[in-house]
């Protein structure tokens, strides 16, 4: 084929490409073509994440073996501690749901929680991916990804037993964010240009706000539940007339993730999802 | 046969990607692009079709393996394998320090191409750090480089060793 056909095939591709990019609007995870692609290269993905798994397990293996009389007397002690500590809680529970009761309160769902594994993961560079193995029971769109530190991020795409999820410190990321202290409301976003950090948007000049303050899901966004830990204040900034600059430490080590837990929580109930504004209750 | 051995190549370079980022998952992802060198050294040959379409494919893997808009990669890869070819066809290429400042070239080009879409796409487009870049496009060119020279021995030690074998045949 001569140079001046090859010309316009090159056209006719990229106007094809911009199209197709124009479409999708900046948003990720919704194409078939994402779908079909990522099925293909998760299993390759989840191979080469197995090898240095097993080895690592089969290096730990070995050094347990030394220990595990140590170990197994640590963590009997351990549970006999937890088990105080739960009896207190179930009755701390139990007062509340009494309380609650008493005032017509009901608390919203904590949902349950499933461990899945990271076959693969960029948290260092500005493309910032992880994709996880969830074996036979797929994952949801929108479902929360935790990790025992605090909030990962959200599931983008899912193809079969592979899904891709989006982190809390990709810039395209929100989360409506509560400080514990004064319980004062922003939306946490990704810090940018690789930064790694994140940053709490829309506090105003007059809140109190602090280096320190540790900061959590506020459960007003309809896709993470409140009370995760998201982060910790590390600077707070004048910033422009209106709100502060703060940024945040992520409560989660994103170097360390090799299993995360996915969240089965739905923030709107799915009759009230179905129900049309002017339907009959 | 050609089109079996490069995509050989893609999927060696995909495990090399998946290896890297398991050994070094600070450095790897954003300062080597293994997928690039191998549509680099594609378009080298001055194919310009075959160059484009191998661009649009290992882009569309790339864009497996981030979570920005699905396309982004894709699109410039077509564009970097099809500019590429155009200047493999001008240019002659006689020292392997060409190849390297051809990958480098090659590397930059993207990561302007992917920028420059995602401040098209994006209200508050996330941007890579400068220095990444440049880490980024020396890296590529020097991966360019290596493999490019590592080829070249193999195709003419094949080569010597193909014709001692003719030639001891027609000894015989």
């Amino acid at each position: 084929m001569d140079e001046r056909r090859t010309a316009w095939v090159l056209i006719v591709v990229l106007i094809g490409q911009l199209v197709f990019l124009a479409i999708q609007g900046g948003r990720a995870g919704e194409t078939r073509a994402e779908k079909v692609g990522l099925r293909l290269l998760g299993p390759l993905a989840r191979s080469v994440a197995a090898v240095p798994r097993s080895f690592s397990g089969a290096r730990q293996d070995m050094k347990l073996r030394g220990t595990l009389m140590d170990e197994n007397r640590r963590l009997q002690r351990e549970v006999a501690t937890l088990r105080l500590q739960l009896l207190h809680l179930t009755d701390v529970e139990g007062e509340m749901l009494r309380l609650g009761e008493a005032v017509r309160y009901g608390t919203p769902p904590a949902g349950r929680i499933r461990a899945v594994d990271v076959i693969y993961i960029d948290y260092a560079s500005w493309l910032r991916t992880l994709v996880l193995y969830t074996g036979d029971l797929p994952a949801r769109v929108n479902q929360p990804v935790l990790s025992p530190d605090g909030l990962v991020g959200r599931v983008i795409t899912v193809s079969g037993p592979y899904s891709k999820v989006q982190l809390i410190t990709d810039r395209a990321a929100s989360v409506g964010g509560m400080i514990l202290r004064t319980r004062r409301q922003g939306v946490v976003r990704g810090g940018g240009r690789g930064s790694g950090g994140l940053e709490l948007d829309y506090v105003p000049l007059q809140a109190d706000v602090r280096e320190g303050d540790r900061v959590l899901t506020a459960g007003i966004d309809g896709v993470y539940p409140r009370g995760i830990p998201v982060g910790t204040v590390v600077a707070v900034e004048g910033g422009g007339q209106l709100f502060h600059r703060v940024q945040l430490a992520p409560a989660v080590d994103f170097g360390a993730l090799d299993q995360v837990y996915l969240l089965d929580y739905e923030a709107i109930p799915p009759k009230l999802k179905e129900a049309s504004p002017g339907g009959r209750p | 046969m050609d089109v079996l051995k490069l995509l050989a190549g893609i999927a060696l370079a995909a495990l090399v990607h998946f290896v890297g980022v398991q050994l070094w998952p600070v450095l790897f992802p954003q300062a080597v692009d293994v997928l690039l060198v191998v549509v680099v050294l594609h378009a080298l040959r001055g194919n310009s079709l075959s160059a484009l379409f191998v661009g649009l494919f290992v882009g569309l893997i790339q864009d497996e393996l981030t979570s920005k808009t699905f396309g982004l990669f894709g699109f410039a890869d077509t564009i970097v394998g099809y500019v590429t070819a155009r200047l493999a066809q001008r240019l002659v290429i006689q020292r392997p320090t060409g190849v390297l400042a051809v990958v480098s070239f090659a590397s930059a080009l993207q990561q302007a191409i992917t920028v420059g879409l995602m401040f098209m796409l994006l209200s508050s487009p996330e941007l890579p750090s400068p220095l990444w870049v440049a880490v980024k496009a020396g890296t590529c060119g020097l991966l360019g480089l290596v493999i490019y020279i590592a080829a070249g021995n193999w195709r003419r030690s094949s080569e010597a060793r193909r014709r001692g074998r003719m030639n001891r045949l027609r000894m015989d």
